[in-house]
């Protein structure tokens, strides 16, 4: 791998040159406490310190909602609909999202890759962050503490700058074109890397191998929890609509009002919402809360076949956003009998 | 750049024949419009299509022709909501758009040189179909066969009519055709669920594979059935519903199983075997 030192004061003009590739995205304040990832104008606003985004950044490979295709209902034919984004960088990107964006490409990008979101995906350029743990994380459990690979440019914060890992062609462009910005690494700077990557793990409030985790998960199926907490969920779809990971989507066809054509739209769904295991005729496979509850817990610990992880990356978005305290990791740990 | 296939495109395809088989079900058979993909399209039987009928949806539906006819194929569809409301109003001449096909079909290269006995209860029938079909253009490739068509009234029996005509021929080929239902008093045939019918069957249960396909509550009986007489729970292939929105794996729709084993009903299967059928919570 290719490692540069960024020097801290010039990384405006690095952020300034990235956005010659094409709209730049990073995670900025929307509120006291909360960030998420906007299209930025001005660099400064750019949040290097935040801790986690409502949203993770999958909207902008697999948006909310988008118009798969255009018909005229005259002859059944559909007209892609698809609207290129344009070459985007997302800047800040922690190791839990860019594996979680691996993990989505697993299931995207399999032997019948879903048309849109492989195309938005060529569209991004990816350039992550390293990050320190808050009581939510627990990444270093899900092995999407450190990102191996999925982003164009990596950068991991110094005492006086960033050491970059180059982890692409589009990387090397990158950096190649605007080489005048980087330092040469010197051993002071792997010294200065390696203890941080000590202390960062030192952070983590856990440290245990979950790996049975799937098979306690099956096996615990009448474990007290699943009833007392499913009580406290209002099936709201915050801890889907916030996951990295969840990939759930309806689709609809919307006519136009003179009633010739119209549009098939997809929209993030949630397997929370009560309709999600509807079938015609009336029959729900997922009838009742604990039903939907208990599907989510074991579809997020599912094992990746392709990563060779779990689908959940530990971020912590679902218990910090959930309205009603459900504490997802504390509840997998009662499953594990660690409480 | 060079796009491959957008995967949730479809071909249109016309309908050349509407056959109401029951109350609630019609029998649809359809031709591609565009030949070169109607002369390359292929399926297995126990494989669905996405029918689509833009600006009211898409549904799932189970191919129900034999797969050696080139070209075309027929759907069996219970008018049952909004989409199939609507194919139900299609008149021959009228088009609709297809993807597919999807799933993994009943595996029929492993039930070659055995018997088949193909169990079927209610709307079951019509991916059995096309396993009985491809079994009679094949019928060299297999041994024995019996086929249980089950219902709760006789008017409620698909391809009733079709198995009917069936008899001489059956009897010439070595197959047993057993129409049976559950809850008609006029009804003159066999009474009774599917599975108090495995002592009719010409079948060798050492040498035969197993087709089921009805409402969930069947699968233990017939399960429990099949063993005390001594088939190999190996060769019991069942084909299961879910809502299947998008086909490929990827909407979660029709997801089963735990963390321990994680799968989606559209791509894992609708076809799955013994083994799965017990191991895999959710999908009984």
């Amino acid at each position: 791998m290719r490692y540069l030192k960024l020097p801290h004061e010039k990384i405006r003009e690095f952020l300034l040159e990235l956005k010659r590739y094409g709209t730049l995205i990073a995670p900025v304040s929307i509120s006291e406490k909360a960030f998420d990832f906007k299209e930025v104008d001005v660099v400064d606003t750019i949040r290097f310190d935040y801790n986690r985004t409502v949203l993770p950044p999958r909207k902008y490979f697999f948006p909310p909602n988008e118009t798969l295709f255009k018909f005229d209902k005259k002859d059944c034919r559909l007209i892609d609909a698809y609207e290129d984004p344009g070459t985007f960088v997302i800047f800040g990107m922690h190791p839990c999202d860019i594996i979680g964006l691996r993990l989505l490409d697993s299931r995207f990008i399999d032997d019948q890759p879903d048309t849109y979101y492989k195309r938005r995906r060529e569209k991004g350029i990816i350039i992550g962050i390293d990050c320190l743990p808050d009581e939510y994380c627990f990444c270093n459990i899900r092995d999407a503490d450190f990102a191996d690979r999925g982003f164009d440019l990596f950068l991991h914060e110094l005492d006086e700058g960033y050491l970059i890992r180059v982890g692409s062609v589009m990387g090397h462009k990158i950096v190649d074109a605007c080489d005048h910005l980087f330092e040469a690494i010197k051993a002071e700077d792997i010294s200065v890397m390696t203890r941080k990557e000590r202390e960062k793990q030192a952070m983590f409030q856990h440290n245990e191998n979950w790996d049975n985790l799937r098979y306690l998960l099956e096996l615990q199926d009448s474990h007290p929890l699943w009833k007392r907490e499913s009580e406290k969920c209002i099936s709201c779809g915050n801890c889907t609509l916030t996951c990295p990971t969840c990939r759930c989507y309806d689709v609809q066809d919307i006519p136009e009002l003179d009633g010739n054509g119209g549009k098939r739209v997809r929209f993030w769904d949630s397997c929370q919402y009560r309709e999600h295991g509807l079938v015609a005729g009336g029959h729900n496979f997922r009838e009742t809360k604990l039903d939907r509850f208990k599907n989510r817990y074991q579809c997020k610990n599912a094992y990746c076949e392709t990563m060779t992880i779990s689908y959940c990356v530990g971020c912590g978005r679902c218990t910090q956003f959930c309205p009603t305290g459900i504490n997802y990791r504390k509840n997998l740990m009662e499953i594990r009998g660690d409480e | 750049m060079i796009q491959s296939r957008n995967i949730y495109d479809t071909h249109v395809c016309r309908v050349l024949r509407v056959y109401p088989l029951t109350d609630t079900e019609k029998l649809f058979l359809f031709r591609f419009e565009d030949p070169s993909i109607g002369m390359n399209w292929r399926f297995r039987p126990g494989t669905f299509v996405e029918l689509s009928q833009p600006g009211v949806g898409e549904v799932p539906i189970s191919i129900c022709s034999s797969s050696m006819r080139i070209g075309f194929f027929e759907l069996c569809i219970r008018n049952a909501g909004r989409v199939t409301q609507r194919i139900h109003a299609l008149k021959p001449g009228d088009t609709v758009g297809i993807r597919g096909p999807y799933g993994n079909g009943f595996p029929m290269e492993k039930f070659e040189g055995r018997d088949l006995l193909l169990v079927a209860a209610g709307l079951g029938m019509a991916p059995l179909r096309s396993v009985f079909l491809y079994a009679l253009d094949n019928r060299w490739q297999f041994g024995n066969i019996t086929i249980i068509n089950a219902a709760k009234t006789g008017a409620e029996l698909l391809f009733m009519h079709e198995l009917d005509a069936m008899r001489d021929i059956a009897e010439a080929e070595n197959i047993t055709i057993l129409q049976t239902t559950t809850r008609d008093e006029r009804w003159g045939g066999l009474k009774g669920r599917a599975a108090t019918h495995l002592d009719k069957v010409n079948v060798d249960s050492n040498n035969t594979a197993v087709a089921l396909c009805g409402p969930p509550h069947m699968y233990k009986s017939m399960f429990e059935e099949l063993m005390r007489r001594g088939f190999d729970p190996r060769r019991i292939f069942v084909t299961v519903e879910r809502r299947m929105k998008c086909g490929v794996g990827k909407c979660g729709h029709c997801n089963i199983g735990t963390a321990a084993n994680w799968m989606y009903v559209c791509k894992d299967g609708p076809v799955f075997d013994y083994y799965d059928m017990i191991s895999t919570p959710g999908l009984i």
